[in-house]
């Protein structure tokens, strides 16, 4: 199991667009994976529980994933964030 | 079947036969009823059916829209595919179904209500209105186990489809311009709604404020619409049909003349040069600026850019924006009228409810108020300037000293990219819609400060006559002929004269034939219109003596009333 924080830094958080780019990503791995903010959990492979997590500019979250392919869907996940989502902002 | 007619407001000419689709939401007609214990399995095996309908739908949008090369349009499709994937979005209703014995729209219904609860208590307003991506594949689903798929924007239209809607949002508009529908009627709107300026827009024909079309037009129901009388008639007999078909012929052929006025000089008969430019709202209104052989843009309305979105374009994309539509402009001007947001036509950073948001924070005032929203538009604007020949224009300014803190919010801008070495146009204009009253009162003052004017008669109308332009219950009041409406135009035309600077008209009625030689007689030299009225009103041009007319001006604006202003102005027409 592999837990990372992560700090949101694009402007508009986990918006809609981010959110398909991010449940797309999520759903290329085997592994369970899981984003955490405060007191919740949500699986990014869905789509609503991204969007309803309502994750803005500046909130930490933590990614855990477990499984056989961890390791790469954590870095690849958290380079998705570093990268404002491809927004550049 | 029997036929029979429908009437309303004409807004956009022309002659349109094609089957009626019913724009409607599906949601709003959801029943509940219960289940048998024995049907509980078909019942779920009917959602997933309308699920994986939906499905391919979307794919086969998507599949066209990459195609066409549309990646704006893609990311929200593919948003709706992976709403439709997720787990609980398509579990939760069966669970329901399940459970408590309903069907399958009432299980959708449910599920959504919820979950639209739970969005509503997201604090981030850009977040919050995600949840509008999840109501709209609800109703699209919907709509599938209703038996009626279709009717939704941007699902797939057969060609020549007269819409039938209750309303027409400026949000919708856009989606449209992907669709091509051979004519739109709706239940409310007047002649000044954003449903005519869009169907205006796009030259198909409309009729708007037909009351009760929805429950008298039924879909593939056939109908001949017909803009120029304000008539529709449903399940026509052959006689009538052929009737129209040699109308409709004859309105082609017309149309066609027009194109041989293209390449002329718009003058007058008396030999005055009229300026003839074109309104647009993005760069896919440029293809009908070029069919018009228009003089330049006389405004770009810069909101759309603001549209249909979450977030705010960045100057980047702004600049690339404004700098494409200079180019492609090739020399011609280009007036850059900045965000005119608030009031109906929403932002997603402005979207509040306000009771009147006609009076309220909008344009400029909204703009003033958000610096830094204003800032990056007009940087945007300015470097875009090095490209072509660009003017500034700000709307529903209301007094001097706003006009004062636009022109030193404008040089902070130019300091700033002078510091950046970046280019810009050093000299450029900065021009004033002309649309709140008391601008045109005292429009002396103003023509002194600005470099040019430019009369928004939409606004200047519903402002001066206190009309509320999206109320249909007071838009038989609205009149663009009212005495004190042209006497302050003209007041707006007068004071620009005397100060040697250009004024134009940029409001619905510099398209409109019927009052083009008033606004010839009262001295307007500059037109700014919809692209697709620019050769009818060239053509009334070219047939107007604008020194026999002019004397007219002075007992039109004596006029007490618009009863007689019109007889004026028909007589003026002949």
């Amino acid at each position: 199991m592999i837990k990372t924080k992560i700090k949101i830094i694009n402007k508009l958080g986990l918006h809609a667009r981010a959110s398909s780019k991010l449940t797309e990503l999520a759903n290329k791995f085997k592994c369970d994976i899981r984003i955490k903010k405060d007191n919740e959990e949500i699986d990014p492979k869905n789509m609503m529980d991204i969007l309803m997590l309502a994750a803005s500019y500046q909130d930490e979250v933590q990614l855990i994933t477990n499984g056989i392919d961890e390791v790469i869907a954590s870095k690849e996940i958290e380079n998705l964030f570093l990268d404002y989502f491809g927004e550049g902002q | 079947m029997i036929n029979f007619n429908l009437n309303g407001i004409p807004v956009s000419s022309g002659i349109s036969i094609g089957k009626a689709k019913l724009l409607t939401h599906a949601l709003m007609e959801v029943e509940h009823y219960t289940l048998d214990k024995k049907e509980i399995k078909n019942e779920i095996k009917r959602l997933n059916k309308a699920i994986t309908a939906v499905k391919n739908d979307l794919n086969k949008i998507k599949n066209n829209l990459l195609k066409n090369n549309q990646i704006e349009f893609e990311t929200f499709i593919n948003t709706h595919l992976l709403l439709l994937k997720d787990k609980n979005f398509s579990k939760k209703p069966i669970d329901i179904i399940q459970n408590s014995f309903c069907n399958a729209e009432w299980a959708i219904k449910i599920s959504l209500d919820e979950v639209v609860s739970r969005f509503d208590q997201i604090s981030d307003p850009y977040l919050r209105e995600r949840k509008l991506d999840v109501i709209q594949v609800a109703e699209r689903i919907t709509k599938y186990l209703l038996g009626h798929p279709g009717g939704q924007i941007g699902s797939h239209v057969e060609p020549n489809s007269i819409l039938v809607a209750h309303d027409i949002s400026p949000a919708d508009a856009i989606q449209f311009k992907q669709i091509k529908y051979a004519g739109f009627i709706t239940e409310v709107g007047g002649t000044n709604s954003h449903t005519a300026i869009l169907a205006r827009s796009l030259n198909i024909p409309s009729i708007v404020g037909s009351k009760l079309a929805k429950n008298i037009i039924n879909n593939d129901d056939l109908v001949i619409l017909d803009g120029d009388e304000g008539v529709a008639i449903i399940n026509p007999n052959q006689k009538i049909l052929d009737q129209y078909k040699n109308k409709k012929m004859a309105w082609a052929i017309e149309q066609k003349k027009l194109q041989k006025i293209k390449k002329i000089v718009c003058t007058s008969s008396d030999g005055e040069i009229i300026k003839l430019m074109a309104n647009i709202e993005d760069s896919g209104d440029i293809k009908s600026v070029k069919d018009s052989n228009a003089d330049g843009i006389g405004l770009f309305r810069t909101e759309f850019l603001f549209m249909n979105r979450e977030d705010l374009p960045n100057e980047e994309e702004q600049f690339q924006s404004y700098k494409s539509i200079v180019k492609s402009m090739r020399g011609r001007e280009v007036i850059i009228r900045t965000l005119d947001s608030g009031a109906d036509k929403m932002t997603a950073a402005d979207k509040k409810e306000t009771s009147n948001p006609a009076l309220g924070l909008r344009a400029i005032r909204l703009c003033l108020s958000e610096p830094r929203l204003f800032m990056t538009q007009l940087r945007a604007i300015l470097r875009a300037s090095y490209f072509g020949k660009i003017k500034i224009l700000i709307p529903m300014i209301s007094s001097i000293q706003e006009l004062k803190q636009v022109k030193l919010l404008i040089e902070r801008a130019k300091l700033a990219l002078t510091k950046e070495k970046i280019k810009y146009d050093e000299n450029i204009e900065i021009g004033g819609m002309i649309e709140v009253p008391a601008v045109a009162i005292n429009a002396d003052f103003f023509a002194k400060e600005l470099d040019f004017l430019s009369i928004g008669t939409n606004d200047l109308i519903q402002y001066t006559l206190a009309i509320d332009r999206t109320d249909d219950s007071v838009s038989h009041l609205y009149n663009s002929i009212h005495p004190s409406v042209l006497k302050l135009m003209a007041l707006t035309i007068n004071a620009a004269k005397k100060h040697n600077k250009e004024v134009s008209v940029c409001g619905e009625m510099a398209g409109d034939t019927k009052l083009t030689r008033l606004l010839l007689a009262m001295g307007l030299t500059n037109f700014s219109m919809h692209p697709t009225s620019i050769l009818q009103v060239k053509q009334k041009i070219l047939e107007t003596n604008i020194k026999k007319i002019k004397p007219l001006s002075t007992k039109i604006l004596r006029s007490t009333d618009s009863d007689s202003i019109e007889t004026i102005i028909n007589k003026i027409n002949i």
